[in-house]
């Protein structure tokens, strides 16, 4: 066991965390409001980096990284990753308001299987790993011989952003309140004169906002994108909203960060082989002492 | 409504007659198929998932060959016709791709890429008793198995290893290495044999790191790496996580050397790492870039003018599988599988990757291992090699 890696290792979970955190978010309001673990989120961040790649290769001369495309692509991304996740609440999802929580999870399942087929045969994308059209720079700082490049803080920084942004909505804004009363109770918000329709939809648009930001920052870091890309980050934001707490913000922001501090921790410990039982031994040990979450709330019995 | 007994019978009678038709009808076409005027061969590669790009180079070399040896009168008299399956580069898509190849009556399987898929197919073609040529998967595991029907065109991981540590030792000559697979059969066959060639040497191996093959986030491993201060890295998984993690590597300011395994071997290794990849090294039987003399000119033409691509690190083997095959079939003078496996035991040419002739368990002989490196973005062989 490496104990000297420890403190590196939480910072480099920290910053993976924030990708895992900005998906769970999104993965998490949908839950909190339609009670549907929607297994596609992750296929949504998965086209939002293949959207984001063809536009970037469209505007991009050579390998030279202009922030400037990079920041209007990410907004543009954002937006088309939201209008996806609305359209597939729309055609999919809303038909089966009153269906089992069972089928919707199977319609879920088949939204992803379209989604990432549909990828893998449309022309210009495919099967292969594709190398993302632009790399930042790795010029950074140094903190105790490991370096930290000006990107990766970029990434951070934007993710909390964008989190807190969400966090605030949701808390302080009558458009929260809206949200809360419908996850709350549906019929009684629409008695009280919530447009439930238009409210769901929202929250679908954010959440796929959230996972296209996160998709973009993703590709830029890591380089590559591939149309099974959404499985891997999908599971692992599920458990990372489940760690926290499913259905509310501040649970899914912390759980992506725990989850991402104890895989990078557990692979320095232990190796890298252990890292994931070591992430989801916590996930079980988290639940059996507090089944709703960390920051869940208590679900108690209606009389 | 009252049937009779004799309409029983005749009804009876219609159906027996028509399944047996039918049946034969079904078989005789299968058979037709094979041995009539084609000669169907299996071909199960990776067409989706991160190994899809090798898996199109191998197709690439199967189909230039077959269409030789279409286009000079085919294998004894028989045109060869090639069905591609895909296996994903798993174990069960692969399962699934062979039991399919089997049922549709084909008489030989030439292809595969990863070992970890190549190793639970084995016993489907085994039992089916076709040859299972393998082009190139190679970890020594898929020969100590006993199936008498296998036969790997590419030299198996104890070949590898052995060039690795001797690359470690003689070449680079560092003090510490870092061993990491990504839990793949293959993968895991080069870093436990390149651990075991390594003990009692001058480099001193820390335990081997296994990354889940979907992990696209090193900087843990990468922490650990600068902690233990290795000098050196060798990776013996698939080209995709090699390009991130030697970018992530190198990212993070470390510039020791990185060494791959044969897997990692991909022009989109070198896309995907851009700059990073310059200065890494790799260990791989010959390549086909490097092959010389007028067989390998004239391939790499004939390769170019088709497909309009520079052929794949793996094409060659895909063209020296079918030509294995082609002319074991010729000297058994005859297509029965059996009578092939029989021939390819004993069977010696000149490929395009060497001489080809096989060890009794069915490995490779007569081709060896070489130490590659990439300078601006191309594979060369590099100016050090280890020792023979």
């Amino acid at each position: 066991m490496a104990w000297g890696v420890v403190i590196p290792d939480v910072v480099a979970g920290l910053f993976l965390g924030a990708f895992f955190a900005l998906v769970a978010v999104g993965y998490s309001m949908v839950y909190g409001i339609l009670r549907l673990i929607n297994f596609a989120h992750g296929d949504f961040y998965m086209v939002a980096a293949f959207v984001s790649y063809s536009l970037l290769a469209m505007v991009t001369v050579g390998t030279h990284l202009n922030w400037g495309n990079v920041i209007w692509v990410g907004l543009v991304t954002m937006v088309a990753a939201g209008a996806l996740a609305v359209c597939v609440e729309r055609l999919v999802y809303r038909p089966m308001r009153r269906a089992a929580v069972l089928s919707l999870m199977i319609a879920a399942l088949g939204v992803s299987q379209v989604l990432e087929n549909g990828v893998l045969n449309t022309p210009g994308w495919g099967s292969n790993y594709l190398a993302y059209p632009v790399t930042p720079p790795s010029n950074g700082f140094n903190v105790a011989s490991v370096h930290y490049t000006w990107t990766q803080l970029a990434i951070v920084i934007a993710a909390a952003v964008l989190i807190f942004a969400v966090y605030w909505i949701v808390n302080h804004t009558m458009l929260g309140t809206a949200m809360r009363a419908v996850a709350q109770d549906r019929v009684a918000a629409t008695l009280m004169g919530i447009k439930t329709d238009r409210v769901i939809s929202l929250v679908f648009f954010i959440g796929g906002a959230l996972a296209g930001a996160a998709a973009v920052m993703a590709s830029l870091y890591y380089g590559q994108i591939n149309y099974l890309m959404g499985f891997s980050i999908g599971l692992q934001a599920f458990t990372a909203a489940v760690l926290g707490g499913i259905g509310n913000v501040a649970g899914a922001a912390l759980g992506g960060l725990l989850l991402g501090v104890l895989e990078s921790v557990g692979t320095g410990l232990f190796g890298s082989q252990w890292a994931l039982l070591f992430a989801f031994g916590a996930l079980v040990l988290t639940l059996w002492l507090r089944p709703t979450g960390l920051l869940g709330e208590r679900v108690g019995n209606r009389v | 409504m009252k049937i009779s007994p004799a309409a029983y019978r005749t009804g009876a009678a219609t159906l027996l007659m028509m399944a047996t038709c039918t049946g034969q009808m079904l078989s005789g076409t299968a058979s037709a198929g094979a041995s009539s005027s084609t000669y169907l061969v299996g071909v199960s590669e990776p067409m989706t998932g991160a190994e899809a790009q090798a898996g199109t180079e191998i197709w690439d070399g199967e189909v230039l060959a077959a269409n030789a040896i279409n286009a000079a009168g085919g294998v004894l008299g028989h045109k060869i016709v090639l069905k591609e399956e895909d296996d994903a580069c798993d174990p069960q898509t692969s399962e699934n791709a062979a039991n399919k190849l089997v049922s549709l009556g084909v008489q030989a399987m030439v292809g595969g890429y990863c070992s970890s898929a190549a190793q639970p197919a084995e016993p489907i073609y085994a039992r089916a008793g076709i040859p299972n040529i393998q082009v190139a998967a190679n970890s020594s595991t898929l020969t100590e198995a006993g199936y008498h029907d296998v036969f790997l065109i590419d030299p198996g991981g104890g070949l590898q290893a052995e060039e690795a540590a001797g690359f470690f030792t003689k070449v680079l000559k560092v003090k510490s290495l870092l061993i990491a697979d990504d839990q793949s059969t293959y993968a895991v066959n080069v870093a436990q044999l390149t651990q075991k060639d390594l003990a009692g040497s001058s480099v001193k191996v820390f335990a081997i790191e296994a990354v889940p093959d979907t992990d696209q986030d090193f900087s843990a491993l990468i922490n650990t790496i600068r902690a233990d201060k290795a000098g050196a890295v060798y990776w013996t998984g698939y080209f995709a996580q090699a390009a991130e993690f030697v970018r992530q590597l190198r990212t993070d300011g470390l510039e020791m050397p990185f060494v791959t395994a044969d897997g990692s071997v991909d022009p989109t290794f070198v896309k995907d790492a851009g700059a990073d990849s310059n200065g890494t090294y790799a260990t791989i039987a010959v390549l086909t870039g490097f092959l010389t003399g007028t067989q390998a000119n004239a391939f790499d033409k004939s390769y170019k003018a088709q497909f309009h691509s520079q052929p794949g690190p793996y094409s060659a083997y895909g063209y020296d599988g079918m030509y294995a095959l082609a002319d074991a079939a010729k000297a058994a003078g005859s297509l029965s599988p059996g009578k092939v496996i029989a021939a390819l035991h004993k069977l010696k040419f000149h490929g395009l990757t060497g001489e080809v002739s096989f060890a009794p368990d069915g490995s490779r002989l007569g081709a060896h291992f070489v130490v590659l490196e990439v300078k601006n973005g191309q594979y060369e062989l590099a100016p050090v090699q280890p020792p023979a």
